[in-house]
């Protein structure tokens, strides 16, 4: 194909997309796609919350029964226990190994390229994949508590002890498998910091940590701050690691609220009641989201 | 967390001063190096712990300062064996690669579209695709599920896959893209007598290549690692991805080492595409964000 460079003044916008069928024409297979496996499922959630929706496609409207009965089920209230509490563990600890881990590849003078590369290779793996190996890491007889016995410590029950126990060795495992995203979007906030400032502060006497404190942590605060929003969406929507290495338990100390949605919805066929958990997610990642845009305008004005 | 130092830049203190500060630098490079070495090795433990396991006989007493006495391929030869494990295999693939290849060009068309056409209600329309990303996929998951097994999808490739294509990231991206490419370009295509789809296939489709390849490598593992769509569309057998069929193994308590074996096998795919495309896997989460 021949590409000329047009002599005469280049045709207008308008003039070169006069034809507006064209454009719907490229959009359509997406759109159509969009339409029925996005907007109509995300109605339909909507919908089917106010329904008795059973497996044979039975069902009668029922108002807002399913919610009246979710608020005081007390299964739900535990599962958003369990959720806050692991997205309160699993947060503030991803945040701070990968804020660590970028913030030490950002200084290290040689080599940052291998261990960008290694400190990142859990991130392509699955949970599935990442809650085999960790089941077995955490077993009486599995890596962790072998290297507790050769010091005389006896097994610690990482996935079968207390709550706080079971969730925290969940996180762990989620930490683990994905904190090589964040550790790459801090680290590229880092490299946008001036250098010049942080030459200013090393020639005014500044140490390592009075820097890290007073220059880098006020410039990356936003960034900062959308690893903090999109982790902490993440840790609401928990469910691979919990379904293979606990099953949601013991005695339901690890039933979030995605393992609840599926539970209801796949091993009760309870359809509406399923669907309208799917609604609460919603709202609650919406929640999160809003308080997001909240914080970032008013950083802004 | 006090061994951190200034990045290395020209520093215009005076040479005594200066001195000094280079040789605590050097000692804090040092500590750094250290910190990392030990931060690397405790990422990459697991992963060696599951190859390990998969190449020792079952049963064998692995701690970790005591590697296995014998090496055996016994488990790794009965998994490749066993004719699930093969199926499962062959599933993700086809999952990953379809999805891949209809995903690129579904989502280059529409960027298209919306970067260089203008078409009523266009902006609306690629507002309202991004607003999907609001609603996490758990949220709609019942509601997908009764539609898909309502045109009788349970249990098929296109009920596994299709309804997983709808990817406003892609779009997105793809329409950042394509609006940052010359308008000259597409002038003289025009002024050529270019008709529409020789502008997308000779024109839009090699221009955008590597923004094609990097969202490739994402969509491949968003697919070959994604595990609550497939769980609960494939429920025969037959039909299972390879991490639905791993979870299965988990909780039917196989032989730890044929378990390790099968994971370490399943994983084999993810570490090649990182080993041969970590640059581009890297670059592209700083400067775009994808994220899976």
């Amino acid at each position: 194909m021949t590409v000329h460079r047009p002599a005469a003044p280049r045709p207008s916008w308008r003039q070169r997309a006069r034809d507006p069928g064209w454009g719907l024409l490229f959009v359509l297979p997406m759109l159509v796609l969009f339409v029925i496996f996005r907007y109509v499922p995300s109605l339909g959630a909507v919908g089917m919350s106010f329904t008795d929706y059973r497996l044979s496609g039975e069902f009668t409207f029922i108002g807002a029964e399913n919610y009246e009965r979710l608020f005081s089920d007390d299964l739900f209230v535990d599962s958003l226990r369990v959720t806050l509490l692991y997205a309160l563990i699993y947060v503030p600890l991803t945040l701070v190994v990968s804020l660590a881990t970028a913030t030490m590849l950002h200084h290290v003078v040689r080599g940052r390229g291998l261990f960008r590369g290694l400190l990142f290779l859990p991130y392509v793996t699955s949970f599935v994949m990442a809650g085999i190996i960790w089941t077995w890491i955490y077993q009486s007889d599995g890596l962790i508590n072998g290297l507790l016995e050769r010091v005389g410590l006896g097994p610690a029950p990482f996935l079968t002890g207390n709550q706080a126990m079971v969730l925290g060795s969940l996180a762990v495992v989620s930490v683990w498998k994905s904190f090589g995203y964040s550790m790459l979007i801090l680290l590229a906030g880092l490299k946008n910091i001036p250098g010049d400032v942080m030459e200013a502060a090393t020639l005014d006497g500044a140490g390592a940590w009075g820097k890290f404190r007073r220059i880098t942590l006020p410039l990356l605060k936003p960034v900062v701050f959308f690893v903090v929003v999109i982790e902490t969406i993440a840790a609401f929507q928990v469910f691979d690691t919990i379904y293979v290495m606990t099953g949601g338990g013991p005695a339901r100390a690890s039933y979030g609220l995605v393992y609840m949605l599926y539970d209801q919805g796949f091993r009760f066929f309870d359809f509406g009641y399923a669907a309208t958990i799917g609604v609460v997610l919603f709202f609650v990642v919406f929640l999160i989201s809003l308080v997001q845009r909240y914080v970032l305008d008013r950083e802004n004005t | 967390m006090t061994t951190l130092t200034a990045p290395p830049a020209p520093t215009q203190a005076g040479a005594s001063s200066g001195h000094r500060r280079r040789r605590r630098r050097t000692g804090a490079n040092i500590w750094l190096t250290v910190l990392l070495v030990l931060a690397s090795v405790l990422t990459v433990v697991p992963f060696v712990a599951v190859f390990v396991l998969a190449l020792s006989p079952d049963g064998a007493q692995t701690i970790p300062d005591q590697l296995p006495d014998e090496v055996t391929l016994d488990n790794l030869s009965a998994v490749l064996s066993a004719s699930s494990f093969l199926r499962w295999t062959l599933n993700s693939f086809v999952y990953s690669i379809v999805s891949v290849v209809v995903i690129l060009l579904t989502a280059a068309m529409a960027g298209y579209a919306f970067a260089r056409k203008r078409f009523p209600g266009s902006n609306a329309l690629m507002w309202s695709f991004l607003a999907t990303l609001m609603v996490p996929i758990q949220a709609t998951l019942i509601p997908m599920f009764v539609l898909v097994s309502r045109l009788d999808g349970v249990n098929t490739f296109w009920g596994l896959i299709v309804p997983t294509l709808a990817n406003s990231q892609a779009v997105f991206l793809m329409r950042q893209f394509i609006k940052g490419l010359p308008d000259d370009l597409f002038d003289a295509a025009k002024i050529d007598g270019a008709g529409e789809w020789t502008v997308f296939w000779r024109l839009v489709l090699p221009l955008t290549k590597p923004v094609l390849a990097t969202l490739g490598i994402f969509v491949f593992l968003w697919h070959w690692n994604d595990f609550l769509w497939p769980l609960v569309i494939a429920q025969t057998d037959e039909m299972r991805t390879l991490t639905v069929g791993l979870s299965t193994l988990n909780a039917e308590s196989v032989a730890r080492a044929r378990i390790m074996a099968s994971a370490a096998i399943s994983v084999i795919p993810c570490l090649v595409i990182f080993g041969v495309l970590q640059r581009y896997l890297v670059n592209s989460i700083a400067t775009s964000g994808l994220k899976g």
